[in-house]
């Protein structure tokens, strides 16, 4: 479904390719789209809101160094590790229900209305992002009296909370957690902050005093607790409203594939997929008694009647009680070579 | 099955866990337990935080003076530069009803005054101010040189624009007897900029250092004779030079003049009583419908008067709580539709 060749010596392959590799090739290239939009938005949408009251004088938000490293070295590991890695469901779980294929064919997880989504979130992002900084620092002095609303000041917080957003929105988004995910998500936070320190820091601010320009910032205004409670509701307010529209989402406004992964939850418990042999005994494990004497639908599939004996073919997974008798003659005669899958 | 040709092999992608995809892994669930959780629990603290910084935003004590106007013909005279040598002084009373305690803070405050424009922010030259090069102009467009071609120090639009109206707090003890209120100019800056950003030339004389160069237009003294009372305060190191150079983030924004110098009658902060502002109104702001005033306020551990962080908190608090009751509300009224479980 995305245009790929590819050249195998036997069709059973086929099935493996489009079922599991295509379809996760699918749903993370669907994922890497729209976070990589909403990323890029919610980071250039804050300058529309600056230029308010900047004079519309196209005065950046961030440090220029930020802007240069944002795109190159904060964020791109993590978005990387979720495209190479990300699964929504295992391999056996993808060639068990083939229905998991049709958002694919169905252009379902980024479409123009996912695009206007993102854009959508990015610019509620950026509103929190520059307008929370800005309510804390507009009217406020350290605590000893001294400045903190002051443009690098600002820039900072601005800059770290962007950061911490960006990366929980990228933990949020990843359901198959690697070692290598975790190094690449939590190291890119690491980073930043360790850059942030090095780009500070008084020898290279000293040697290069006209380009290296934020000298102490990081210092003097992050050991002020209102900073620290600044980010904090900034990560707050971006992310609570994507976990409840998270939770409320497959409630009111179902997919086809919802149930399908209620399916696999259910039979998820206890912590087995389910073996051929149990699945006949078990009488409460709906979801793989159809299979537990079949070789597989791969011959169903490249035969290309699958399209037609769709509908009966669903009827016959999710009911109780039935009997072998309702599965489609041509999927009982037909003879699949046998492949460990 | 027959064995495969040597070539055949070699082509074959490795049976490695992260070729092969088979990564160990945990998987990210998010069951309607623990949202509600995380929803419960950020909701009760936000709450919370809210409450405490509201409360603590409420103890702190500001008085704000607007006198843009109110300093006898001073915003009129100002708005034609050819009167800059005639001296405009006035004195605001003011009553503060209640006594200040702790550490009183003397702010500045200036509204409509664009210290983040685009090319304001870019015109200074740090490697001058950091002392290694007092000729280095290279950025201060449009101020780098006098018209004979003497660089300018401090060169750029920030400094020459730097706030020049003086302001002494008096103290009415009793109707005949007024005393100025000790105000401390030092500790005004951050330590980082005092003693590492901005450095002197050197420890000699400065007049001799700054030979060779000129004041900026605006400014009525040369660098080196900034504060004729304190030595140290001159040169780069003049702490109301660099509290002026950090630009603000906003038009609207507030400066450090002056600390309390907690001594004599005022051991305790500032006692309740009639006072009174001595200003010598030198910087023009009517020109571009800008207003100045002056502030005196005490603070607490998160800040000024400032009630918008506190406000925010209790709103998402509230808010998260309920959301919170309202999706555990829709869960179990769709629990019976056979929807236990949601997946990610």
């Amino acid at each position: 479904m995305l245009n790929s060749d590819f050249a195998f010596s036997q069709f059973h392959h086929l099935q493996r390719l489009l079922l599991v590799h295509g379809r996760w090739s699918y749903n993370r290239m669907c994922k890497f789209l729209s976070y990589f939009f909403y990323k890029n938005f919610t980071f250039t949408l804050v300058h529309f809101w600056y230029a308010f009251f900047n004079g519309f004088s196209a005065q950046t938000v961030y440090e220029t160094w930020f802007i240069t490293c944002y795109n190159l070295v904060y964020t791109s590991l993590p978005v990387l590790g979720m495209s190479l890695f990300d699964q929504d469901v295992n391999d056996t779980w993808s060639l068990r229900f083939p229905e998991l294929y049709e958002p694919g064919q169905d252009n379902l997880y980024f479409n123009k209305k996912e695009f206007v989504k993102c854009l959508m979130q990015g610019i509620y992002s950026s509103f929190v992002l520059f307008f929370v900084p800005m309510g804390t620092l507009c009217n406020t002095e350290r605590n000893d009296g001294k400045d903190i609303s002051d443009y690098q000041s600002f820039s900072l917080v601005v800059q770290t909370s962007l950061i911490w957003v960006v990366t929980m929105q990228i933990a949020l988004r990843t359901t198959y957690w690697t070692i290598i995910n975790h190094i690449f998500i939590w190291g890119s936070l690491g980073f930043y902050f360790c850059m942030s320190l090095f780009l500070y820091s008084d020898g290279l601010c000293l040697a290069f005093p006209d380009v290296f320009q934020f000298l102490g910032v990081v210092r003097n205004t992050m050991n002020q607790p209102q900073m620290l409670l600044s980010i904090i509701l900034s990560v707050v307010l971006c992310m609570l409203p994507m976990i409840g529209y998270q939770f409320l989402k497959p409630l009111f406004w179902p997919i086809s594939v919802d149930k399908v992964f209620d399916r696999i939850q259910a039979c998820r418990l206890p912590r087995q997929s389910p073996a051929k042999t149990r699945l006949k005994h078990s009488s409460s494990r709906r979801c793989a008694y159809a299979f537990s004497h079949e070789h597989g639908f791969g011959a169903l599939i490249t035969s290309g009647k699958t399209m037609k004996f769709r509908m009966s073919k669903k009827r016959t997974l999710f009911q109780k009680g039935r009997g072998p008798r309702e599965i489609p003659k041509e999927a009982v005669s037909a003879r699949s070579p046998t492949h460990a899958t | 099955m027959e064995e495969m040709p040597q070539h055949r092999l070699s082509r074959l992608p490795d049976n490695s866990a992260l070729k092969q995809q088979k990564l160990p892994a945990h998987r990210l669930h998010f069951t309607t337990t623990r949202v509600l959780f995380v929803f419960f629990t950020t909701g009760i603290f936000c709450l919370c935080m809210g409450i405490i910084l509201m409360l603590s935003a409420r103890r702190t004590q500001e008085i704000e003076i607007n006198y843009t106007r109110t300093c006898a013909n001073c915003a009129k005279l100002r708005e034609t530069a050819s009167n800059f040598d005639k001296e405009c002084t006035c004195s605001i009373p003011f009553y503060l009803s209640e006594k200040m305690k702790g550490k009183v803070y003397m702010y500045y405050k200036l509204h409509g005054f664009h210290q983040n424009l685009y090319r304001y922010i870019r015109s200074r030259s740090n490697r001058q101010l950091v002392g290694k090069d007092v000729k280095a102009v290279e950025n201060c467009y449009p101020f780098k040189t006098s018209n004979n071609d003497t660089p300018i120090v401090p060169c750029g639009a920030i400094a020459n624009s730097m706030f020049n109206d003086t302001i002494i707090l008096s103290y009415n003890i009793n109707s005949s007897v007024q005393i100025k209120v000790p105000m401390l100019k030092t500790g005004l800056t951050w330590w980082t900029d005092k003693y590492i950003k901005f450095q002197n030339p050197s420890l000699k004389n400065l007049a001799d250092e700054f030979r060779g160069t000129t004041k900026p237009p605006n400014w009525p003294n040369p660098i080196y004779e900034l504060d004729k009372k304190d030595p140290r305060n001159n040169g780069f190191l003049n702490e109301d030079l660099i509290v002026w150079m950090r630009t603000a983030a906003f038009p609207t924004f507030k400066k450090l003049y002056g600390r309390l110098n907690q001594t004599h009658h005022f051991i305790e902060g500032l006692p309740a009583g009639s006072y009174s502002f001595n200003i010598t109104y030198n910087f023009p702001v009517t020109r571009f419908q800008g207003e100045k005033s002056v502030v005196l306020s005490t603070l607490t551990w998160c800040g000024g008067n400032s009630l918008f962080l506190g406000l925010a908190y209790t709103v998402t608090g509230a808010t998260a709580l309920l959301a919170a009751f309202a999706m555990k509300a829709i869960h179990m009224m769709l629990k019976n539709k056979q929807m236990s479980f949601f997946h990610q």
